[in-house]
């Protein structure tokens, strides 16, 4: 194993799921919780 | 050397907590101008009712728009936002899903299937034209690709994508990019500008944003300019053009591959997968459940205003990442090439969208 492939191995581990994944999951928990009734009505 | 022996300086991992403490300024700064403008059109239209006086209504977009742009261009953003901010797109997308609440299948089925038509042909005449236009230029091949890619597609993330599977060098990806943001922030308030002019309805602006302006927060805001029809319908057309994407960059993968000057793709189901945009599932997969009353009339209207809330720091967002400076400073050719190409899409698409609208009566 090379330096190189060793300090790649150290290097900071990204999130495992991209920006799109956690942007629908983020929004289908919010759907869960306007369905269990936990926000009953979100103003605008 | 022996691996026993190699010292290696430990790098350490920013822990999950400390990475979400960093994102909370720069996202409590998108929320306070987002609130600001809000709060501005709102207390205008309440003068204005007070005291019978017929000012014409500013929307909160634009004002957390150019709030973010007078902010990012003056003071500029100090380093303890800048990673919160950067989390706009993220709103964006979330807020795209959440909007799923307001299409039944049926309409999405429906004005996704026309999008989907006028998208092709929008596809056609952009590379066509920004092709033309970068031979005429003397652009690089593969600068005047990411134009192309960039005007025909979805903006700052198409070029992205295409960068990496064309192998082009940053040099030409920050010129694609710096063009196609510039020319993004004059549509916004260009389109909606021009669809009063020529009185739009708003299913018509709507396509018409959809299918010419290029990042998905500009389509989004000028939708949301023109009114909140149109926003719902920009967003379904730009998605639908958005889903492209992997189909445009592996054609152009192939074509660089074909030269020798770009790694040739090999398993292309795969590579169109990883390029696809996943919120359009979590869209469809709203509306789906929208469409199966699986959520009463009460709580659409809550996951309709959460969306709401998450574009209102998308918009914000928008202001806060443009910075004239540093887009003057990419130089005029790349700027002009993506300026005269999308002038002419504009107009193209604004004739596709105007026989569609006669045809389909929208």
């Amino acid at each position: 194993m090379t330096t190189d492939e060793l300090l790649d191995q150290q290097k900071p581990q990204r999130f495992p799921l991209g920006l799109d994944w956690w942007a629908v999951l983020a929004a289908l928990a919010l759907a869960v919780v306007v369905k269990l009734g936990f926000i009953h009505k979100v103003p605008w | 050397m022996a691996e026993g022996t190699l010292a290696l300086p430990r790098v350490e991992a920013a822990r999950p907590v400390n990475r979400f403490v960093r994102l909370i300024p720069g996202v409590l700064l998108l929320a306070a101008i987002g609130y600001l403008g809000k709060f501005i059109e709102q207390s205008i239209s309440r003068y204005a009712k007070t005291n019978n006086l017929h000012i014409p209504n500013i929307e909160y977009v634009l004002w957390a728009i150019l709030i973010g742009l007078v902010v990012s261009n003056t003071i500029g953003i100090p380093e303890v936002f800048r990673p919160g901010v950067a989390t706009y797109e993220f709103w964006l997308k979330a807020g795209i899903v959440l909007l799923g609440s307001r299409f039944l299948l049926g309409d999405v089925l429906k004005l996704g299937g026309l999008s989907l038509t006028l998208v092709v042909l929008e596809l056609a005449v952009a590379f066509s034209l920004m092709t033309l236009l970068g031979r005429w230029f003397k652009l690089k091949p593969k600068l005047t690709s990411l134009l192309a890619v960039g005007s025909a597609v979805c903006g700052v993330s198409a070029i992205i994508a295409t960068k990496g599977a064309i192998d082009a060098d940053d040099e030409d990806s920050s010129y694609a990019i710096a063009a196609i943001l510039a020319i993004g922030a004059i549509s916004l308030f260009t389109f909606p500008l021009i669809g009063h002019w020529l009185h739009l309805s708003d299913r018509a602006f709507g396509l018409w944003a959809g299918l010419a302006v290029d990042n998905t927060a500009e389509a989004t805001a000028a939708g949301a300019l023109y009114s909140d029809a149109a926003s719902k319908i920009a967003v379904l057309a730009k998605t639908t053009r958005n889903a492209m994407i992997g189909f445009v960059v592996l054609g152009y993968a192939l074509y660089w591959a074909s030269r020798g000057q770009a790694q040739n793709v090999t398993n292309k189901a795969a590579f169109l997968w990883q390029k696809f945009p996943k919120f359009v599932l979590g869209f469809l997969l709203i509306s789906v459940l929208a469409t199966a009353v699986v959520f009463n009339k009460e709580q659409l209207g809550s996951l309709a205003n959460l969306s709401r809330w998450a574009f209102l720091l998308t918009f914000a967002g928008v202001g806060l990442r443009t910075n004239i400076r540093e887009l003057k400073a990419q130089g005029l050719r790349p700027f002009a090439v993506g300026a005269i190409g999308e002038g002419a899409i504009a107009l193209v698409t604004l004739g596709i969208v105007a026989i569609a609208a006669a045809a389909f009566h929208l």
